[in-house]
């Protein structure tokens, strides 16, 4: 119990309980001692389940004791609950064996989402739902396409969702450009137009950086959208600067036959958006599945094997920056038309890295489990956000998505929801077992 | 492009020289293939083989020399400037001398790629699933089912390609590569770390290959019992030149050769 | 404005004030340049780029700031006074960063190396680290709120004059520091035992690891290493414009700019970079657009992104590495 490793063991839990109580304590700031936010995190007395109060120290090296004594009592145990950890976690993957099992659950999830709207009543939530889940939803959908399917770290997404959003804007007279139409925006030609935006400007994005391998790729997508950050807010005759627009209008549906007119209403944008994640997710299914989707998988298995059969990365490469820009651009449309309000700050690296986060979370390459992972994280962010538990403050978020993203990578890279292939890729590297797949001779599921 | 074009030929390389920084590979390297042929390439470690391999299909560029490849249809591609995968396309396949499979795909969806890959692709086609796609999706399959036959590997298509034995890999890279339907292949090292009844299944599948499928091998080997066997004509390369050419016998009693490889293991030289 | 204008006009002031451009440009190239290297030398025995390092710069030049402002309290340095502030922020900056660079690769890299991570699941590694680090350093010190390390020197303090523009103490002070830090650290790279070991792990981490080199603490020696110079660096940066909890995602991207301009993977190639950069962004300031300031940031990346599509081997040539 009291061995060098053990207590080893206790001093490496005893620093994250204590990074965490300092993570989860009394801010600092700049006109304190620098010390003044840990000696708060730690000194502070709060109350224990309202029974007594002692300092927060106290608190947390409790904890940390506490784990340490769980931990070296269950040792010997502790390949036996690893097991059953794992069972809990394949679970999912069994239960969702059976292509019928997942009809199902999709039919399931497709009618809790439709009638969703009519158990939320306060119409500050059904906004956030739509703003902070729906077009996270797709931005998440779109990059996972270029992270997820095509292996491309790219850190400067949110560039696409600008363009949508900028081009709406402009579309609609609402930037110091002169524009096209005015209001309301005639979605028709609102929507193409924003989706083609973007997707032009990944291929002039993607042509020449996609030559590049992982790494650099990732230091010159960030590159770009710091350019592009710093552009737009030079450019105040274009771009309305640093301030953007807010006189965006509503987007509105002439068919001759039929006018819609979506309004502050937040519902109806739900049920727009809605539809198109539907579509996207079909799309980006189908794609997978076809022979594109396999060069994709080559290309991030092993590229020279990849050109060696006749494969040319750099064009299937643009593609996918192409599909994932059409996604992420849509989100742009979506999100001015809603919120009517635009500004560099909507596009900064941090959302780049925000969606990465979800796409990372949900897993990489699997559709669902990244529409999934974006529907936890956003609703958790935004929960935090609203209700602010335990002193949270707005900026912490940022620490929590560091460690999880490096947890993630530690413990479950494949994600949340893992895409079958992503989960072989890692487990292969890892030197698993035999991992059988069921397909049939003649076709793909994975 | 020096000299007559004789119609069998396949490959001509002429006066390759490559250079790496201060080293250099490839040393005025002269080689030609003829259309139908297997010919092998041999010499000792880092005579500059795999260095000759990776500028015909394309992963090195030459400073100097010039390769020129002739398909069936007469066209004569230049292969120097070319992209690997235009290579590729054209019909030079190749595996590689540490198997680069994708290991966490199947056995069947290693070949398919390979197969759907040199025909082009539409993205609209891809979504849109129309029967233009749906028929050469059905295409591609009979391809890939047809080669799994042809290397023997039907029972093991559904299993992850990183877990089949060394032998197997190394013919579903064969398969992998005829999927581009190629005229020719270059097999490098094709047979390294296999053991000697993997050694004998490899090399009848590679004279299969040339004779059921009419594909020129070109191969590289440091196993000289499979080479002299397998090889119609070979050529000698050490320090990046050639030293020798001509057919298994000729090579075997070449003193130039001898010399050479005496350098390393002398077993080598006894086929 | 006229375009020729615009450009006439930007030679012009460079014409003027040209000693003031240079100073200033060796002053920033000097920072780079000692950050540059971390990122080269982590490239080499890695084989990636580490993206929290910025973040490392960041810590030390807090811990700096902190440490002479407490010193300090409200007076001024003086003579030996400000020598001694100048060692000891270095120091300190240096150690906390080392420890901070260290921490990163115990729990950011080491694990993902344990397990044969795919590179990928490495760079997101970084990117949590470097949002963790950043973020709890806004919390505990405040965002956005840059801070100075007080009077170490008289304030405006001049050293002497050349051509009829002064040179500050500050800017000297930093060149020469970073001079003497960057000899030792080539020198420590390429004659000690410690050197040896990394650049053998650079070039081959499995024979190396054959022949007895110990890869795991050779890697964390690097980090070491390159975590100390990026700290006296946030040290020394801190003394011309303060330090801010965010100041690591620029300045990184900067000095990461320097590293892959000189060769990623060459020490000698990152020191140039560096001090490339930091002239480049010092002469481009006249040709800002309007007199915005992002327009250096805007040519810098500029150049970042030219740099990788054109030649991303660097103007001297990058030294390969191999994954460990």
């Amino acid at each position: 119990m009291f061995s060098p490793a053990n207590l080893k063991r206790l001093f490496m839990i005893l620093i994250i309980v204590g990074v965490v109580a300092v993570m989860t304590g009394t801010p600092g700031s700049s006109s304190a001692p620098p010390t003044t936010g840990v000696h708060g995190s730690f000194l502070e007395r709060v109350s224990w389940f309202g029974l007594f109060v002692a300092p927060r120290w106290l608190l947390f090296l409790t904890f940390g004791v506490i784990i340490w004594l769980v931990v070296s009592l269950y040792r010997p145990r502790a390949r036996m609950i690893r097991r059953r950890v794992d069972t809990v976690f394949a679970l999912p993957k069994a239960f969702t064996a059976k292509k019928s099992t997942r009809v199902a659950l999709m039919v399931l999830a497709l009618v809790v989402v439709l009638v969703l709207p009519k158990f939320v009543h306060e119409s500050f939530w059904m906004y956030l739902i739509v703003e902070q889940i729906g077009v996270y939803v797709l931005l998440a959908l779109g990059l996972n396409v270029v992270v997820g399917f095509a292996g491309l770290l790219d850190l400067g997404f949110a560039a696409f969702y600008a363009i949508g959003a900028y081009t709406t804007a402009w579309l609609t007279g609402a930037l110091p450009a002169p524009a096209l139409f005015h209001h309301p925006i005639p979605i028709l030609w609102v929507i193409p137009i924003g989706i083609a935006a973007a997707m032009v400007f990944g291929v002039l994005l993607g042509t020449p950086t996609l030559r590049l391998r992982g790494d650099y790729l990732a230091i010159v997508t960030l590159g770009f959208a710091l350019i592009i950050d710093d552009f737009v807010e030079t450019q105040s005759g274009v771009t309305g600067g640093g301030v953007g627009s807010s006189l965006i209008s509503h987007p509105a549906l002439d068919l001759g036959f039929w006018h819609y007119r979506w309004g502050i209403s937040p519902t109806p944008y739900y049920y727009l958006c809605l539809l198109f994640i539907v579509v996207f997710i079909v799309v980006f299914t189908s794609l997978e599945h076809s022979r594109i989707g396999r060069a994709w998988v080559a290309i991030r298995e092993d590229e020279v094997a990849a050109e060696s059969v006749g494969i040319n990365p750099l064009k299937y490469k643009v593609m996918a920056f192409a599909v994932g820009a059409a996604s992420g651009g849509f989100g742009g449309v979506m999100s001015a038309g809603l919120v009517g309000i635009i500004n560099p700050a909507l596009f900064t690296y941090q959302v780049s890295v925000n969606v990465l986060v979800l796409v990372i979370f949900g897993g990489m390459g699997s559709i669902w489990g990244v529409a999934l992972g974006a529907c936890v994280i956003q609703a958790v962010t935004s929960y935090l956000d609203n209700y602010q538990p335990w002193g949270y403050q707005i900026n912490d978020l940022y620490m929590y998505i560091g460690a999880l993203l490096i947890i993630m990578m530690i413990f479950r890279p494949a994600g949340l929801l893992p895409s079958r292939r992503r989960a072989r890729e890692f487990a292969a590297a890892k030197g698993d077992e035999q991992v059988h797949t069921d397909e049939v001779l003649t076709g793909d599921q994975p | 492009m020096s000299g007559e074009v004789t119609t069998d030929l396949i490959i001509r390389a002429e006066h390759l020289t490559l250079r790496f920084g201060g080293v250099v590979s490839l040393r005025d390297v002269s080689i030609d293939m003829r259309r139908g042929e297997i010919l092998a390439v041999i010499g000792p470690n880092g005579a500059g083989k795999t260095s000759l391999f990776n500028s015909l299909s394309g992963v090195y560029q030459p400073q100097e020399g010039s390769i020129t490849f002739m398909a069936h249809d007469a066209t004569a591609l230049s292969v120097i400037g070319k992209k690997a995968h235009q290579i590729a396309q054209a019909g030079v396949s190749r595996t590689f001398q540490a198997s680069r499979l994708f290991s966490a795909l199947s056995v069947f969806e290693n070949i398919k790629i390979g197969a759907e890959s040199h025909r082009g692709i539409g993205l609209v086609g891809a979504l849109v699933k129309g029967p233009g796609t749906r028929r050469g999706d059905h295409q591609s399959d009979e391809v890939v089912i047809d080669l799994l036959t042809f290397v023997g590997l039907t029972r093991e298509a559904n299993l992850i390609a990183s877990q089949l034995s060394y032998g197997a890999r190394r013919r579903l890279e064969i398969a992998r590569a005829l999927a581009t339907e190629p005229e020719v292949i270059l097999l490098d090292e094709p047979a390294a770390g296999t053991n000697p009844s993997e050694k004998l299944e490899l090399a009848n599948l590679i004279r299969r290959v040339r004779d059921e499928r009419g594909v020129s091998v070109l191969l590289i080997e440091h196993d000289m019992k499979l080479v002299m066997s397998l090889a119609e004509r070979l050529y000698v390369l050490n320090f990046g030149s050639v030293i020798a050419e001509g057919s298994p016998e000729e090579v075997r009693a070449n003193p130039v050769v001898i010399d050479a490889y005496l350098g390393s293991s002398h077993e080598e030289t006894k086929a | 404005m006229g375009f020729e204008h615009f450009w006439l006009s930007g030679f012009d002031q460079i014409h003027t004030a040209f000693w003031t451009y240079l100073a200033v440009g060796l002053q920033n190239g000097a920072v780079y340049a000692m950050i540059a290297v971390g990122y080269t030398l982590v490239y080499g025995v890695l084989g990636l780029i580490n993206f929290a390092h910025g973040e490392v710069f960041m810590c030390g030049g807090f811990a700096g700031v902190f440490l002479t402002r407490g010193i300090l309290g409200d007076r001024v340095g003086t003579g030996w006074g400000s020598v001694g502030l100048v060692l000891a922020g270095i120091i300190v900056g240096g150690l906390v960063s080392a420890l901070v660079a260290t921490g990163v690769e115990q729990v950011a890299y080491r694990p993902l190396r344990r397990r044969h991570a795919p590179k990928l699941a490495f760079l997101i590694s970084a990117i949590g680290a470097s949002y963790f680090i950043q973020t709890l350093a806004g919390k505990e010190f405040g965002y956005g709120v840059n801070i100075f390390p007080g009077e170490v020197f008289e304030p405006g303090q001049v050293m002497f004059t050349l051509f009829g523009t002064p040179i500050h103490t500050i800017a000297v002070v930093s060149i020469v520091a970073a001079i003497v830090m960057l000899v030792v650290a080539d020198r420590i790279v390429r004659a000690t035992r410690l050197g040896r070991g990394i650049r053998a792990v650079s070039q081959d981490a499995e024979t190396s690891a054959l022949m007895g080199v110990n890869i795991d603490r050779t890697i964390t020696i690097t980090f070491i290493l390159g975590g100390a110079l990026a700290g006296a660096a946030g040290f020394l940066y801190s003394l011309q414009s303060g330090i801010v909890q965010n100041a690591g995602t620029e300045i990184g991207i900067y000095a990461f700019t320097a590293a892959v301009l000189g060769g990623i993977g060459n020490l000698r190639g990152a020191a140039l970079g560096g001090l490339f950069i930091g002239l480049f962004g010092s002469f481009s300031v006249p040709f800002a657009f309007e007199g915005n300031v992002q327009w250096t940031e805007i040519y810098t990346f500029l150049i970042l992104v030219l740099v990788l599509i054109i030649r991303p081997t660097g103007i001297l040539g990058e030294k390969s590495g191999r994954t460990a």
